[in-house]
């Protein structure tokens, strides 16, 4: 089961990615996961879940996009930065 | 409190792409082609393993990794067959190697004093195929005891390798296999597909699959 793996290494990168921004709390995690790139959909998104539990991830949810291809990316993170709303 | 959108756009695979180039060139650099055997479990990759370094052997440096969820049976049978390094990579429950497992074995690889590498990797046609292990080719093994619909129904696998090996053909006589069928349905995913036709068992085909291999190491594929 390499959606563990892949959903491993889409924390890091979301990590990487936080790491600059200094966000304190992510609310959902954006992936593009195509018909082809040999990913079974529900197994990654039940790793995803597995891994979003620590902070700032912790009740993050994953909103994978089913494509065509072997995409696998992933596309955005959506953030509560602590800021009031404008 | 703001919610708000981060793009980032990043293909999921590009550390482990990153890897994969570590390991394609660290091969390059010392001209060692590498062939990542992918297959169902008990397609024969062992086997053929075994009758290709009985041929090879006494003219060839040849490396193994093996790859297996538990275990260390394939590299023991390897190793009784060769005086040449073979390194196994028990995966604890992975369903396929990756690069940065080929890169460690690596290590352990007199590179320079090595023709050929051969990763034997975990049975599997379904997860091997979306992992690059910076390999000069995947082969696919399979053999006419699996059905002749193998291509159909595991098409990424067959669209990925270069090469396909068909096993164990001591048994046509004895299976329900149109082995021109499952032929035109490989075609059918890959066109470029190049076929051998071997038996583990008693041999036949391995010395064509060998002088292939022979001439990969002299005059090695420039990638």
């Amino acid at each position: 089961m390499h959606e563990m793996s892949i959903a491993l290494e889409v924390g890091r990168m979301a990590e990487r990615q936080l790491g600059r921004a200094q966000i304190p709390l992510v609310v959902a995690v954006g992936l593009d996961v195509g018909d082809d790139a040999g990913v079974e959909f529900a197994a990654l998104e039940f790793c995803m879940e597995a891994v979003l539990t620590t902070p700032p991830f912790t009740g993050a949810r994953p909103v994978i996009t089913r494509c065509t291809g072997d995409t696998l990316r992933l596309t955005y993170l959506e953030v509560d930065d602590g800021r009031p709303i404008d | 409190m703001a919610v708000r959108s981060i793009e980032v756009r990043e293909r999921i695979m590009a550390t482990y792409d990153a890897l994969a180039a570590n390991v394609r060139s660290r091969l390059g650099d010392h001209g060692v082609p590498a062939f990542n055997l992918v297959s169902s479990p008990g397609s024969g990759k062992t086997s053929l393993l075994e009758r290709t370094l009985e041929r090879l052997g006494p003219e060839l440096r040849v490396a193994i990794i093996t790859g297996d969820v538990r275990t260390q049976n394939d590299a023991d049978r390897l190793a009784r067959v060769t005086d040449d390094l073979v390194q196994a990579v028990v995966t604890g429950g992975a369903c396929h190697l990756d690069a940065r497992q080929v890169l460690t074995a690596l290590d352990a690889i007199d590179l320079p004093r090595t023709d050929l590498v051969f990763i034997e990797n975990v049975g599997n046609l379904v997860c091997p195929a979306s992992w690059d292990l910076g390999e000069t080719a995947k082969v696919v093994i399979f053999s006419v005891t699996e059905g002749e619909d193998k291509p159909l129904k595991y098409p990424k696998m067959f669209r990925v390798a270069k090469y396909a090996v068909l096993n164990k053909i001591d048994l046509l006589p004895h299976v329900p296999f149109d082995l021109e069928l499952a032929v035109r349905y490989a075609c059918q995913t890959n066109p470029e597909l190049r076929f051998f036709r071997t038996s583990a068992l008693t041999g036949a085909g391995v010395d064509e699959w060998c002088t292939f291999l022979r001439h990969q190491v002299y005059t090695p594929v420039v990638q």
